[in-house]
């Protein structure tokens, strides 16, 4: 997954919100209760908002990963034994793949893989498609499955 | 007979191709995903133009509000193996009005090698493409071709083998539809021949 624009934007708007929430709760002289609820509302805005920046950095770390396994990767082939979702995220399947995974020099293995895919590349996931996949050299489990 | 339907007859006349009152392309593309099933109508099959074959059609869905496209479906099965998915799109292009999800799944990256093209086109592929092949198919040639002969709205998808040209139109006329069936079929061709290559 990674962050697109309109997620920069609400990051902004939630974050932005939500301290300035924090900021009157102490500057604004309310009532405690007053105060009490808008830094409780300001500060579960920017929990919420920076968990979603630690998930978005670590996929982003992920994706960089995948990169590497790609530039350096032993190209190898992944063929689709079953597929099938009954999650969308964001109204894309989380599509969950069993595939037999044929690399050089290390073997062919059964491996389980869930990706999120938009619906024209979740329709093509049929048993017997071939698809290319690159190995980690360190760790065989570790692939890229190109789709 | 509504405007739409004579611009259909019209062009299908002209061009010898086969009018037909519908036809489910089914959510090949991100444009026929966003419109839910792909339902084209009406629809003219035949040779779209260099000696490739295939549909336009029309496509109208509402997301919000309705968006209505002029599109020309062909496929290049060959393409798979060697470019899985190339979107060129025209920038600032709309396709849904209800985009409210911050995080989308990683399945493509921008293209921008080419500062023409990307005057006017939003030109994404497979993270794990193979820049020599795609440097190849989008020879200067080609690249100066889509920056200035297809019409204005021009863009254009291919995942998988199946190739949409589309153009942003209510009531397209004849000559709408000749043009945007001749730019499908040169990219068709073109990435053919890459693929032939």
């Amino acid at each position: 997954m990674q962050l697109n624009k309109t997620g920069i934007a609400l990051f902004l708007f939630f974050g932005l919100g939500g301290l300035a929430f924090v900021i009157a709760g102490v500057v604004i002289p309310l009532p405690a209760e007053g105060r009490f609820t808008f830094i409780l509302l300001g500060g579960i805005w920017v929990l919420v908002v920076v968990g979603l920046i630690l998930f978005a950095r670590r996929e982003d770390q992920k994706a960089d990963h995948q990169d590497w396994v790609f530039k350096n990767g032993i190209h190898g082939t992944a063929t689709v034994l079953d597929a099938g979702s009954n999650t969308t995220v964001n109204e894309m399947p989380l599509m969950k793949l069993k595939l037999a995974l044929d690399i050089p020099g290390v073997g062919r293995s059964e491996v389980k893989r869930r990706e999120v895919m938009p619906v024209f590349t979740a329709n093509r996931m049929q048993p017997g498609l071939v698809l290319p996949a690159y190995s980690n050299p360190q760790d065989p489990n570790d692939f890229v499955l190109v789709w | 007979m509504s405007d739409l339907d004579a611009a259909y007859s019209s062009f299908a006349a002209d061009h010898g191709l086969e009018v037909i009152p519908s036809f489910a392309a089914g959510p090949l593309t991100p444009l026929l995903v966003e419109s839910g099933a792909g339902q084209l109508g009406p629809a003219a099959r035949g040779t779209l133009g260099e000696g490739v074959e295939g549909i336009v059609g029309h496509l109208a869905y509402t997301r919000n509000k309705t968006f209505r496209f002029s599109v020309a479906l062909t496929e290049v099965p060959a393409s798979t193996a060697f470019l899985p998915r190339l979107f060129c799109v025209r920038k600032g292009r709309h396709t849904r009005d209800d985009e409210f999800y911050g995080f989308e799944a990683r399945y493509s990256k921008l293209w921008t090698e080419s500062t023409k093209l990307n005057e006017r086109y939003t030109v994404s592929i497979s993270p794990f493409q193979d820049p020599v092949w795609l440097r190849q198919l989008f020879s200067p040639a080609l690249v100066d071709w889509l920056a200035s002969e297809p019409p204005a709205d021009f863009s254009f998808e291919l995942a998988y083998g199946a190739l949409l040209g589309s153009v942003e139109q209510d009531n397209p006329d004849a000559a709408a539809l000749a043009a945007l069936c001749e730019a499908t079929a040169h990219v068709a061709a073109r990435v053919r021949r890459e693929c032939e290559e």
